[in-house]
């Protein structure tokens, strides 16, 4: 094979040349085919889309056609900015999202430290550990509901042995956020208990040991380190919880529907009440396309942070 | 230097054993809610409704026989397994082989297409929902299997892509180059070599994939109506369905019927999903 190249390059320069030519570009479209079906499906159903939320954004919008109709500019921006109802859902996912997350992170770590124990059933913990985890989301917020239904719910029933409540989960605004932290809390922390244990199980053991013979007590262990030699891990976390907890949907919507009032109303689920009940389309793509750019931004933000976190330890 | 070793040993038992008996309690309150909702979906009315809550009671299987019947229950389950089947398994051919590409051929370029796939895992699902919609009626397309399928295609490949680049990074280069040197293509390496030892990397991608699929609301709700409605569509009608008073019987049958098949496919598979799940997170 390669003694007939050679000598038919010998013979005839200008035909090898081509015939390489023709063999690069080849190779060229092997390797690119690799990544052009995903590429495809992406672009037509994401950056299509995706472009589309922004044409409608700044158009004025036809029920009659159900289509983008006339080019308005800034309009429908002004609009949502000017809607204080935009604002109180944003402030609203704001507040989930500030509570949930770092809970989340603590409680899962924290647990995994405790199902890390070394005995017999450790590999049946971590095993159950997946259960609430593929619990869809929408059932875990019907069946939350449930349990803390102010008259039967049996968290109430509970609360009142030990003398505290009935508390009226949902009919306050206060305790119906909670009461959403503690689902998504319920659903989610399972998934950070599983990939802590992981993390936790790789951590070096030699370097324990010569903290133990330093004479290093519990504490200052856990902070000078272990701590930092998760903190790649946590960041890791942090990041992937942050791209689940923007899509905050279906446990609101089973659970509370938004309300006491406006109370729990996160973003998603104001977006898609304004398109699909109230059919305002080209306002909830302006909301959309805001909503995008703030995401964008800062899962940007938190990449690059999470990457310099871990050069930093 | 053994002495205060021994000498703190019981407090150490003891600790231990501590940190045991809280994990089985951590675990008993997270285990909690999915026993009381199968237990409640075999209750009659009169024993859901009860102040204290009952443990015992006799079983019935009434509101499963009411709710599968009128809920549409089987056409959604065979709408939902379609779903989930079919988005799963094109986004793992899809999304493997980009993930292969990502990992270990030199492309131009190919370094900003995976920084713009890594953001669009952060693209709100609700931003895409309103032009789907809209499109998928300007063609006819609502209310069909494949809108769903390609639909979820959309946070699937990039999932998929990601876990299996990080998955490929961890596989020694020489495996294919060697495969190449001796005359295999890239094809050739790739599907001979490549693939058989990824297959449990594979298998708990896969999987989750489909729970994914399994689960979504938003776009089955925006997209379907009847023919291809899927079963978290039933669950939020019924959850949301606040004329009748809480209807518990209803929406505990549903989601038992919803969450016991994955329940039991996750346990089975446990050992490679937890794995898989851990290696994507750690090493990604």
């Amino acid at each position: 094979m390669t003694t007939e190249t050679v000598s038919r390059r010998d013979a005839a320069g200008g035909g090898a040349a081509r015939h390489a030519r023709r063999h690069a570009l080849a190779d060229l479209l092997t390797r690119w085919s690799f990544l052009m079906p995903s590429m495809l499906v992406l672009v037509v159903m994401l950056a299509y889309p995706i472009f589309y939320t922004i044409e409608i954004s700044f158009s004025s919008f036809d029920l009659a056609s159900f289509s983008a109709d006339q080019w308005v500019g800034w309009e429908n921006y002004r609009e949502v900015i000017g809607d204080y109802r935009f604002w109180e859902s944003l402030k609203v996912t704001l507040i989930y999202l500030v509570i949930a997350l770092p809970l989340q992170v603590v409680l899962g770590f924290g647990i995994a430290y405790l199902i890390n124990a070394e005995w017999w059933g450790r590999g049946i913990l971590r095993a159950l550990f997946i259960i609430p985890m593929v619990v869809a989301p929408v059932v875990a917020g019907g069946m939350w509901r449930m349990i803390l239904d102010p008259l039967w719910g049996i968290a109430n029933y509970w609360l009142g042995l030990v003398g505290l409540g009935p508390l009226d989960w949902f009919g306050d605004a206060r305790l119906a956020m909670a009461s959403v932290i503690i689902i998504d809390t319920w659903r989610w922390t399972p998934f950070i208990v599983l990939i802590a244990t992981a993390a936790l199980l790789a951590l070096p053991k030699d370097v324990f040991e010569a903290a133990k013979i330093d004479g290093a007590g519990w504490w200052s262990t856990l902070w000078s380190v272990a701590v930092p030699l998760l903190v790649p891990v946590i960041a890791a976390t942090f990041v992937i919880r942050w791209l689940g907890a923007v899509k905050m949907f279906d446990i609101v919507l089973a659970a509370t529907y938004g309300g006491p009032g406006k109370a729990t109303n996160v973003i998603n689920l104001f977006i898609y009440e304004e398109a699909f009940r109230s059919l305002r389309f080209a306002e909830s793509a302006a909301m959309a396309v805001i909503v995008l750019i703030l995401t964008m931004v800062l899962t940007g933000i938190f990449l690059r942070g999470s990457r310099k976190l871990e050069e930093l330890f | 230097m053994s002495a205060p070793v021994s000498s703190s040993a019981p407090a150490g038992a003891f600790g231990h054993r501590l940190r045991i008996a809280a994990a089985i309690i951590v675990s008993l309150f997270f285990l909690f809610p999915i026993y009381w909702m199968v237990l409640t979906s075999f209750k009659q009315q009169v024993d859901i409704f009860t102040n204290p809550p009952t443990f015992f009671f006799t079983p019935t299987l009434a509101t499963y026989k009411e709710y599968i019947a009128r809920a549409d229950i089987v056409r959604r389950l065979i709408n939902t397994v379609i779903v989930a089947t079919g988005s799963g398994l094109l986004s793992i051919v899809v999304g493997t082989m980009a993930g292969y590409a990502l990992a270990r051929i030199r492309l131009r370029g190919a370094g900003t297409i995976g920084l713009l796939i890594l953001l669009s895992r952060g693209v709100p699902p609700i931003a895409l929902a309103v032009p789907m919609f809209l499109v998928a009626r300007k063609f006819g397309l609502t209310d069909k299997h494949i809108t769903l399928i390609l639909a979820y295609s959309t946070f699937l490949i990039p999932y998929v892509m990601w876990l299996m680049r990080s998955f490929f990074l961890s596989l020694p280069k020489e495996l294919e180059e060697s495969a190449m040197i001796d005359g295999c293509s890239r094809y050739g390496a790739f599907f001979k070599i490549i693939l058989p030892i990824s297959l449990p990397g594979l298998l708990s991608t896969l999987i989750f994939s489909m729970i994914l699929a399994w689960e979504e609301l938003l776009f089955a709700l925006v997209l379907t109506n009847r023919n291809a409605s899927t079963i978290p569509v039933a669950i939020a009608g019924i959850a949301g369905d606040t004329v009748n008073g809480a209807n518990w019987g209803a929406l505990t049958a549903v989601g038992t019927i919803t969450v016991v098949p994955v329940v039991i496919f996750a346990l089975l598979v446990q050992k490679w999903l937890i794995k898989g799940l851990a290696d994507g997170a750690t090493k990604g």
